[in-house]
């Protein structure tokens, strides 16, 4: 009966090798994602929510020039632009955005707008949990999609304009 | 026949009149030659060196917008010599150029832009520091950044040749070299914003359009002016609802590009916080907000109250409302009202005048005509100031035909610049002055009269017999002020004629009070007003009176009202208007006013309400039906439809009415104001509010 004992010896061998594999996947680094209960780990390239930048003074980068908008194939940036006086200074340029609105119903995350800012102020950030049963919380406005001032931060620049 | 010249360009066959310039013979032949310093109708530069081309057998490149057509040229506009030539012209423009294109108003409409993304270098070997100096405010609506300048003097020159202003100027040297104002540090000028418009770069810039949006992100609705009755084209970029800027870059209309102040930046009276939006009532001696079907019902309850018991019924029109709306306003007062009552502001004696010329065709001068005449004579009017575009006009055929023109005014005016003859009279004595020209004039081959409100009534007919005299074709402008002025009294807004000029006995009727009578009428029982002001310069007389005012602002009158219904303005309708010269054009929508509804609407409203029947509340139909019962308003609708201005002809047996010289009279509105319109738009104000002489008085 050696054809028997064969059969033994390869379906050991190969239960050897998959609990092997088990066995080194054990004992290696995990990389499936723990999501919901810890956070997700992204490519540096992702393109998750937009953030709008800020410079090393803690000025907005967006000078309105509108052409993220321009660029956008959805069609779901929206922007008012303003001057800045010398009492309310929002951005390094002459102009801000006093309204900047991305609608998320719309956007399809393809980093047209990323490509086409000049002053790299609109990037893609990895926020991702937009999900929501009212469309209307998905228009986000620029004070949602702004990244945090960082120190120093200039007093003047404080104060919004109504 | 004109003489014709045969040459190839890049292997093409043209052929144009002697004396073109080989820009616009290739213009012609459907190729563009890039230019900044050259533009079509101001004198040449050559300043620029964009416009390099190789002519077959010339031993260097030429410039082609000085070059002249001659007979066997073989030119190339786009040879490698060519474009590297381009090439270097723009990398020297870049050299000191901030590029800041982002926040540069011009972004996207910039011809500096178009020229270096098509033959610009990718790189800049320029490695020193740029010459920068700080942006500019020369007034409170001209802008200018310096750095961005390509000194190509288009601005200069329009000021200088269009306006006959010559506010703009150069200074300083090499690099250094700038723009100035002519007041060392500010501009005290026409603030027509003709030369922001026409900067190829964002150089010169809008004080009210200055970082507001992109030119890509409004939508453009030509529409006609709300202001003065010259009737420009004017093109407004509106966003969200509201009107950003307004230009005519196409140059689609009879002005061209051309707009004064308030045409491109007086449009603001549209959202001044004051603005009615809502009807009021009079409760208690206060006027108090209540919604439109209370309104109206009150109004109709009211009106056929005061008919049913043969009350006295007074109506004022407009100077500024359509048409369409003139048309059904009188239609209504002697339809429904049964009153003949009815009158507007008559700035000029256009009655008399279509009276004087009875019979005739082609008596009336247009815009186009304007610009073509060998010869023309102003009589008693300041058109620099008061029709800034048929100014414009007869100083441009003076500097491209050699207009011949006299005037004859009590004071000073531009057009004397390069008048062949001035005179200067006593007001009142202009007629007998102008008939002291009348050798001079009879060796014209042909006359464009112009004149304004001292010459009426009777003088009209004898200015008409003047004209008759000289044994030359002669035509006219009466001058009047507002932008549908003209349009009032076609429409019938008189208390002796219907629309076309009709005499009120062919419907049966008597003639009615004329608009002072109606105020001093003790025993008026209502007074309806649409669109104007009457109250600001005479007191209503009868203190019992029923008043109806349909306006955009508490003016006045409305303050004196018992129904106020706010309306919309001219930007926020359809219809059509008459300019000064009887040139029909049609308004489009621009935006919506929430509150206001259109005169048209209202009366549609006001008829349902009291069960009349006016017929449909639409513009178009309401047009369809000018055209078919107006004599002189048969026009073509697709010239209208097409944004082209068609010509009226009034013309009819004499006009038999009284002769009541009294009645007329312009308010001399100058650049900086336009009426009720003009007190309540910011930017014209911070003109006059700005230092300055020339704003003053
Ligand atoms: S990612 Fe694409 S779709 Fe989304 S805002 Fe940017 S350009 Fe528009
Ligand atoms: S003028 Fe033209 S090229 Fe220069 S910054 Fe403005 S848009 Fe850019
Ligand atoms: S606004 Fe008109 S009048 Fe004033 S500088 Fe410019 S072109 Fe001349
Ligand atoms: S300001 Fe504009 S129009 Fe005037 S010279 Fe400079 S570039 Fe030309
Ligand atoms: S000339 Fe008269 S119609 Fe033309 S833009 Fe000026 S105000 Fe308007
Ligand atoms: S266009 Fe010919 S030199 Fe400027």
């Amino acid at each position: 009966m050696p054809t028997k004992v064969n059969e033994i010896i390869d379906s050991a061998a190969a239960i050897a090798k998959g609990l092997g594999v088990t066995l080194k996947e054990f004992l290696s680094p995990t990389i499936t994602e723990d999501y919901p209960d810890s956070p997700p780990r992204f490519q540096e390239r992702y393109r998750g929510v937009h953030v709008l930048e800020r410079d090393e003074n803690g000025l907005e980068k967006c000078v309105a020039c509108f052409l993220c908008a321009a660029a956008c194939p959805s069609n779901c940036i929206y922007i008012e632009a303003a001057e800045n006086t010398d009492t309310i200074r929002i951005s390094g340029g002459e102009r801000y955005a006093k309204v900047y609105n991305i609608d998320y119903n719309r956007c399809i995350f393809c980093g047209y707008c990323v490509e086409a800012c000049p002053t790299d102020a609109i990037t893609h950030g990895h926020g991702f949990e937009i999900a929501s049963y009212d469309t209307v919380t998905l228009i986000w406005r620029k004070e949602q999609l702004l990244a945090q001032p960082r120190e120093p931060y200039p007093e003047a620049t404080v104060t919004e304009v109504g | 026949m004109e003489e014709l010249v045969k040459l190839t360009i890049d292997g093409k066959q043209v052929e144009v009149p002697a004396g073109t310039l080989v820009i616009n013979a290739a213009k012609a032949a459907g190729i563009e030659i890039p230019a900044f310093c050259y533009y079509d109708g101001l004198a040449l530069q050559a300043a620029c060196r964009m416009c390099l081309v190789e002519v077959k057998k010339a031993p260097k490149l030429l410039t082609a917008c000085t070059l002249v057509a001659q007979p066997g040229m073989v030119v190339h506009t786009e040879t490698p010599a060519v474009v590297e030539a381009r090439k270097a012209m723009l990398e020297f423009l870049l050299t000191n150029h901030p590029l800041d294109c982002p926040v540069c108003d011009k972004g996207g409409e910039c011809e500096l832009q178009d020229m270096v993304f098509r033959y610009g270098a990718g790189e800049s070997r320029f490695l020193e520091q740029k010459v920068h100096t700080e942006e500019k405010q020369f007034s409170p609506l001209v802008y200018f950044d310096a750095p961005r300048c390509i000194l190509c003097y288009r601005c200069v020159r329009i000021c200088d040749e269009g306006l006959g202003v010559k506010a703009l100027g150069v200074v300083h040297r090499g690099v250094y070299t700038e723009i100035g104002p002519n007041r060392g540090d500010h501009l005290e000028c026409d603030e027509c914003g003709m030369c922001i418009d026409i900067c190829p770069v964002g150089a010169l810039t809008s004080g009210r359009y200055r970082y507001k949006t992109r030119p890509w992100e409004m939508q453009h609705v030509g529409t006609i002016c709300a202001h003065c009755s010259n009737g420009c084209k004017t093109t407004l970029g509106v966003r969200n609802d509201a009107i950003i800027r307004a230009n005519n870059r196409d140059r689609s209309g009879l002005n061209g590009e051309f707009l004064c102040v308030k045409g491109r930046f007086g449009f603001d009276f549209v959202e001044h916080p004051e603005r009615l939006r809502t009807p009021l009532v009079r409760e208690g001696g206060e006027l108090r907000p209540v919604n439109w079907m209370q309104a109206v019902a009150l109004v109709a309850r009211r009106f056929e109250e005061i008919r049913a018991r043969g009350g006295r019924i007074g109506v004022i029109g407009s100077n500024r409302t359509t048409n369409e709306e003139n048309y059904c306003l009188q239609k209504f007062a002697r339809q429904v009202l049964g009153t003949n009552h009815i009158d507007h502001h008559r700035t000029g004696d256009v009655v008399a005048l279509v009276d004087a010329l009875a019979g005739r065709t082609g008596a009336l001068a247009t815009t186009g005509d304007l610009y073509r005449t060998r010869a023309a004579l102003v009589i008693a009017a300041d058109l620099a100031q008061q029709q800034p575009f048929l100014a414009f006009q007869l100083r441009a055929n003076w500097r491209h035909h050699g207009l011949r023109l006299y005037a004859v005014t009590p004071g000073p005016v531009r057009e004397e610049q390069y008048a062949v003859r001035s005179v200067r009279c006593r007001p009142g004595e202009e007629l007998a002055a102008v008939e002291g020209l009348a050798a001079e004039l009879k060796g014209e081959p042909e006359l464009v009269i112009l004149f304004g409100d001292a010459v009426k009534g009777e003088l009209v007919h004898r200015l008409v017999a003047f004209g008759d005299s000289l044994g030359i074709p002669v035509k006219y402008v009466c001058l009047v002020d507002y932008a549908n002025s003209r349009g009032a009294a076609d429409m019938g807004l008189l208390p002796d004629l219907l629309p076309g000029y009709r005499p009120v006995a062919e419907a049966g009727l008597e003639r009615g009070m004329a608009l002072p009578e109606i105020l001093a009428a003790p025993d008026l029982d209502a007074l309806w007003v649409v669109g104007a002001n009457p109250l600001k310069d005479a007191p209503l007389a009868s203190t019992a009176a029923f008043v109806v005012v349909q306006d955009l602002f508490l003016t006045e009158t409305a303050r004196r009202a018992d129904v106020v219904l706010p309306a919309a303005s001219a930007y926020e309708k359809t219809g059509t208007f008459t300019n000064v010269c009887g040139e029909i054009q049609q308004l489009r929508k621009a935006i919506d006013f929430p509150g206001a509804k259109t005169d048209l609407e209202i009366f549609g409203l006001l008829a349902r309400a009291m069960r009349a029947e006016i017929g449909p509340a639409n513009p178009e139909k309401v047009f369809e039906e000018i055209r078919a019962t107006v004599p002189g308003y048969n026009v073509a609708l697709p010239v209208l439809a097409a944004g082209g201005a068609a010509p009226s002809s009034p013309q009819n047996g004499r006009v038999p009415v009284e002769w009541r010289p009294e009645l007329i009279r312009s308010a001399r509105d100058t650049l900086f104001r336009s009426g009720t319109l003009g007190r309540y738009s910011q930017a014209l104000n911070s003109v006059t509010e700005a230092p300055g002489e020339l704003y003053r008085g």
